[in-house]
């Protein structure tokens, strides 16, 4: 009897195998998930308050169908071709882009809802002239559009996209803001100027869209956003200005 | 909560019940004009339709002399609105021009509001809204398509407004008499349904509003408030009190 008790059977004491083996498979498991689920938080997060992470491509402009450069169109800054230098022009001067008015394309910015994305015939209209000797994409735009009158539209793939619980109307906005150029720190103080020109208040939202080879969403356009300017400059925040 | 300013506006409606033939145009007219998702049988027979104005028909007296009475029942955009207070995320309040708002991104689909509605013009989504494929391009780009688990209801055409509104600003004068028309207004044969600004006492619906016929709906017995005003049938024998007796 007291031999027994002072020699407990040892098999019984310390954890089983399995549990050893298992706990740090656990462990390491569930660091794995957890450090999984917070990649996908902070990225969810990020995205939802202000524009998406820079990784895995996800900043990205959208490809287009058309490489339409709005740095030769509306900007004014010396043009550079796919090396890096500057493009010369036939007289050995440097090329610099066309500085169009946004409005030359973009019509019915001023007097509707949409902005507006021209027809392939206003394109057309000055590449069956311009610029259709050196570039094959263009010839063929200027003889698809004179052999055919009716061409099917261009299929864009959108850049600014606002939910579809949103009514925005770009008229009344650009009226505003040109109108009230120190309102986005278009200094009307410096320039002396009570209005200013439609496509100098785009930039507001839109960023630089002239400095762009690709155009792409540079402003977050969250309702924060919106209605912090609306506050700014005593328009209605009431839901149903824009939630209809 | 929102900040509420002043507002020249105070949208209302008058309804001639007088002049109602009870054609169903306005019915119509709402349907294509708001988006609303197509009534089919099924829905009937699990009385869950989508009308956001209906016309409710009664019948008077017994057969030879029988009557039928219509009466345009909407939204009455209630200035004490029974909707309003119940819903638990704001997503139906009344905005300073006298409408009572629904925002659909925020509703969560409680039901709250129509069960606290007396006039039953609400209406849930139980399903996603569909349309035939031939419809589909005839959708108003002005309204959005409810989607599923939100509730929708009469909103006063509030698309027409704001651009009505827009238009004014941009002009830099105040809306005009007559220069917004709802759906249901502007497809009523018999002019029966007026839309306008009960705040400016020149509009052809102030004016109509201060008539001896006028009653609002319920108003005695339930104190909503409501915008929408109705004209009494003028009956061929004047009785006294008959107007009272709508209400």
């Amino acid at each position: 009897m007291s031999t027994a008790q002072t020699d407990p059977p040892p098999a019984k004491s310390g954890t089983p195998t399995w549990v050893k083996v298992l706990v740090p498979v656990i462990a390491t498991g569930g660091l794995a998930v957890t450090g999984v689920v917070v990649a996908i938080l902070v990225f969810v997060l990020t995205a939802w308050l202000n524009l998406p992470l820079p990784v895995f491509g996800f900043d990205e402009p959208p490809e287009q169908p058309i490489a339409f450069p709005h740095t030769v169109h509306a900007g004014t800054d010396v043009l550079m071709d796919i090396n890096g230098n500057p493009r010369i022009a036939p007289d050995n001067s440097q090329l610099t882009g066309l500085g169009l008015d946004c409005t030359f394309c973009h019509r019915t910015v001023t007097t509707s809802g949409t902005a507006g994305v021209p027809p392939v015939q206003l394109c057309s209209f000055c590449h069956r002239v311009v610029g259709s000797e050196d570039r094959a994409g263009l010839a063929q735009l200027r003889d698809i559009t004179f052999l055919e009158p009716f061409v099917d539209a261009i299929n864009w793939q959108r850049v600014h996209r606002l939910p579809d619980s949103v009514r925005f109307v770009h008229d009344p906005h650009i009226r505003f803001l040109s109108n009230h150029p120190a309102a986005i720190g278009n200094n009307d103080a410096v320039t002396g100027l009570a209005s200013v020109n439609p496509s100098q208040v785009c930039s507001t939202c839109h960023g630089s869209v002239a400095t762009m080879e690709k155009v792409k969403q540079v402003e977050p356009l969250k309702m924060g956003q919106c209605v912090n300017c609306h506050r700014d400059n005593n328009a209605p925040v009431d839901c149903s200005t824009c939630h209809f | 909560m929102v900040t509420q300013q002043d507002s020249p506006y105070n949208w209302g409606m008058v309804v001639d019940i007088d002049r109602c033939t009870g054609c169903q145009a306005c019915v119509l007219a709402c349907q294509v004009e708001n988006n609303v998702p197509l009534n089919t049988e099924n829905l009937y027979k699990q009385q869950r339709i989508y009308s956001w104005i209906r016309i409710e028909r009664y019948w008077e007296g017994d057969f030879p002399d029988v009557k039928a009475r219509f009466i345009p029942i909407l939204c009455q955009q209630c200035g004490n609105a029974p909707c309003e207070p119940v819903c638990p995320v704001y997503a139906t309040y009344h905005n300073n021009e006298g409408m009572n708002v629904q925002i659909y991104n925020r509703c969560v689909g409680t039901r709250y509001c129509a069960n606290g509605c007396p006039y039953h013009v609400r209406f849930f989504n139980y399903w996603e809204p569909v349309w035939p494929e031939s419809l589909r391009n005839q959708l108003n780009p002005d309204v959005t398509v409810r989607s599923r688990g939100v509730m929708e209801k009469c909103s006063f055409c509030v698309h027409r407004i704001r651009r009505a509104e827009r238009k004014a600003r941009g002009e830099d004068r105040l809306v005009m008499d007559g220069e917004i028309q709802s759906a249901c207004s502007q497809a009523c044969p018999t002019d029966a349904l007026v839309f306008g600004n009960l705040n400016d006492l020149t509009s052809r619906v102030s004016k109509m509003s201060k008539d001896d016929r006028h009653y609002k709906l319920l108003d005695d017995k339930l104190g909503t408030d409501p915008n929408v005003v109705y004209l009494a049938r003028v009956e061929e024998k004047v009785e006294e009190g008959a107007a009272a007796a709508h209400g």
